[in-house]
């Protein structure tokens, strides 16, 4: 019979306990965005004065003729085709090996997880060393397996495989993590009763962990898709966008012509568009998640 | 087959395959930072130090402030922390325990609206933290970096406390307890693990951000330990040795709490990644 009144005060408690979230979240991501889109919109150069004028769509139509844009939206865009299904790759092999019936497990997980835990920029810093052309430990072992050292970071074409290399070393250990979880929720028995019919280790491997790993290695897809897109401080560290503006991906352009070239107007249109990218590719796993939770 | 040596020498491979990926990149950095400048412009290159000297470290503190990055660090990874886990803890509980409409739809907003790429904040964030003058200051990094990892901490704290059993909370009611009561005696004693978990991660994220705090914080004294590092390098060399030096304090805490968490963060991560 106290229903009623409790009810409201359950509802009023949980709106105040919403709030500081939203509000956080009001304060550095929906205003911003909003901001954003607004600022896209006009021309805003603070290099020139604090004035803004009404441009229109003007910034967007100039993004269709900017080469350097196009060249950071196709880094980009090859970084993500390149890394993601490469850190997949690795991932689940890492997963598959860390899943085996070891006695002492912490190396193991030491050596998952301090990839995963290391500044993304941190192991850009220590990947420039390793291609360093002289003191670098992959010429060096290239040098004694008697083959040609190479130019790594200094030629564009070898220094995105470089930047590729290192992106999906730092990113496989996060697939892995979250892969292993996946494995080890797979029930012992059905691997008993495959090799009961008779299946090698391929067929269960094929018919049973793929299959039943799905669920988790699209979530980590999804995942590594968003972050992909919006590759900053491995090439940072790594070669500073060069070449030239070789290995520039959209993040890096965004920040020269916001922050350094303080340029904000056309600076947001292309935050725009990266946002674009980046939701769509959200939309995608809420959709996922969102179909997951039928239970 | 278990038991067989073919089988404990595979499984021995395969397991020092994987330690190796995993650590040989730190392992590297940590034996570049004790050797001499002279070791280190040797050609080829040496793996093992010859002459192992501190000498690296104490030019990494006293050639820039290392000891002030490290702060930095420190205190912005921490007050991220418990910006976001008490941010989140409450919003997590109402959600899983409190009868919100679309509790659902409003977890995923939650979710959805903190994964905003950094990167396309960067420009309102610039010119909002420049008007409020929040850029240069701890607040101007701890409010972005606690937004950051608001939904890693929801996700795990909100699947965390559906764990605790409602009739907990129930009796407490029934003993006369308000609902403030109930989260204060039940709910928040049992809530540690959750917590932890949820704070080990935002820890981590906030420690690790490099683009944000590159561009909010830039100024010398205001840098984080991942742009301080960064920035040691000039136009045109690249001082390895003191870098090293640097990388292997700012990375000793991270393998330091991993050492110590891993079953938690395991735990968290895929929590957090795995259920909505």
């Amino acid at each position: 019979m106290r229903r009623p009144p409790r009810d409201l005060s359950e509802r009023a408690l949980a709106f105040w306990l919403l709030l500081p979230a939203f509000a956080l979240l009001g304060l550095v991501a929906v205003y911003p965005v909003l901001n954003l889109v607004f600022t896209s919109l006009r021309e805003l150069h603070l290099a020139y004065g604090p004035q803004s004028t009404f441009v229109g769509l003007a910034n967007y139509e100039r993004l269709l003729e900017d080469g350097r844009f196009a060249n950071a939206l196709r880094v980009t865009l090859l970084v993500t085709l390149v890394t993601v299904p490469g850190a997949a790759l690795l991932g689940l092999v890492l997963a598959l090996l860390a899943n085996l019936p070891y006695t002492v497990k912490w190396p193991v997980r030491l050596g998952l997880l301090l990839p995963w835990a290391m500044p993304l920029v941190f192991a850009g810093l220590i990947f420039r060393w390793f291609f360093e052309s002289d003191y670098g430990v992959v010429n060096d072992v290239l040098r004694r397996l008697g083959l040609t050292p190479l130019f790594w970071l200094s030629d564009p074409r070898l220094a995105f495989w470089a930047i590729c290399a290192s992106v999906i070393w730092k990113t496989s250990s996060f697939v892995a993590l979250v892969l292993l979880a996946g494995l080890q929720s797979i029930p012992k028995e059905y691997y008993e009763a495959a090799q009961v019919d008779g299946a090698n280790p391929w067929q269960a491997f094929h018919r049973i962990t793929l299959p039943l790993l799905a669920p988790s290695l699209f979530v980590a897809l999804i995942f590594r898709t968003i972050t992909a897109l919006q590759t900053f401080d491995i090439p940072y560290a790594m070669t500073g966008g060069g070449p030239g503006n070789a290995t520039e991906t959209l993040a890096m352009y965004i920040r020269t012509q916001t922050v350094e070239n303080l340029n904000f107007g056309y600076g947001s249109a292309m935050a725009v568009a990266l946002f674009v990218l980046c939701m769509a590719t959200t939309a995608l796993y809420l959709r996922f998640l969102q179909r997951g939770e039928g239970e | 087959m278990r038991g067989t040596a073919p089988f404990r020498l595979g499984l021995w491979l395969a397991g020092l395959a994987l330690v190796f990926n995993g650590l040989f990149p730190a392992l590297w950095i940590l034996f570049t930072s004790l050797k001499t400048e002279a070791e280190l412009s040797r050609i080829p290159i040496t793996y093992w130090p010859e002459r192992p000297t501190l000498a690296n470290y104490e030019r990494a503190f006293r050639e820039a402030p290392l000891g002030r990055y490290f702060l930095n660090s420190l205190v912005v990874a921490a007050g991220a922390t418990v910006l976001c886990v008490t941010v989140s803890a409450m919003a997590a509980y109402a959600l899983a325990r409190l009868r919100v409409a679309r509790a659902t739809l409003v977890l995923l907003s939650l979710v959805a609206l903190a994964m905003f790429p950094p990167a396309t904040l960067l420009v309102p964030l610039y010119q909002l933290f420049t008007g409020l003058g929040l850029r240069n200051t701890y607040p101007g990094l701890i409010l972005p970096h606690a937004a950051l990892s608001l939904p890693v901490a929801v996700l795990v704290l909100y699947s965390f406390f559906r764990t605790i059993p409602r009739d907990l909370e129930a009796a407490a009611l029934v003993d006369g307890c308000t609902r403030i009561g109930a989260l204060r005696h039940v709910i928040i004693p049992l809530s540690g693990p959750g917590v932890f978990t949820a704070a080990l991660l935002a820890f981590v994220n906030s420690w690790d951000e490099f683009l944000l705090a590159l561009t909010l914080n830039p100024a010398r004294e205001m840098r984080t330990l991942p742009v301080g590092i960064t920035l040691y390098q000039g136009e045109y060399l690249f001082p390895w040795p003191l870098i090293s030096a640097a990388l292997v304090v700012a990375l000793v805490p991270v393998a330091l709490v991993i050492a110590l968490f891993q079953e938690r963060i395991v735990a968290g991560l895929t929590q957090g990644a795995l259920k909505g």
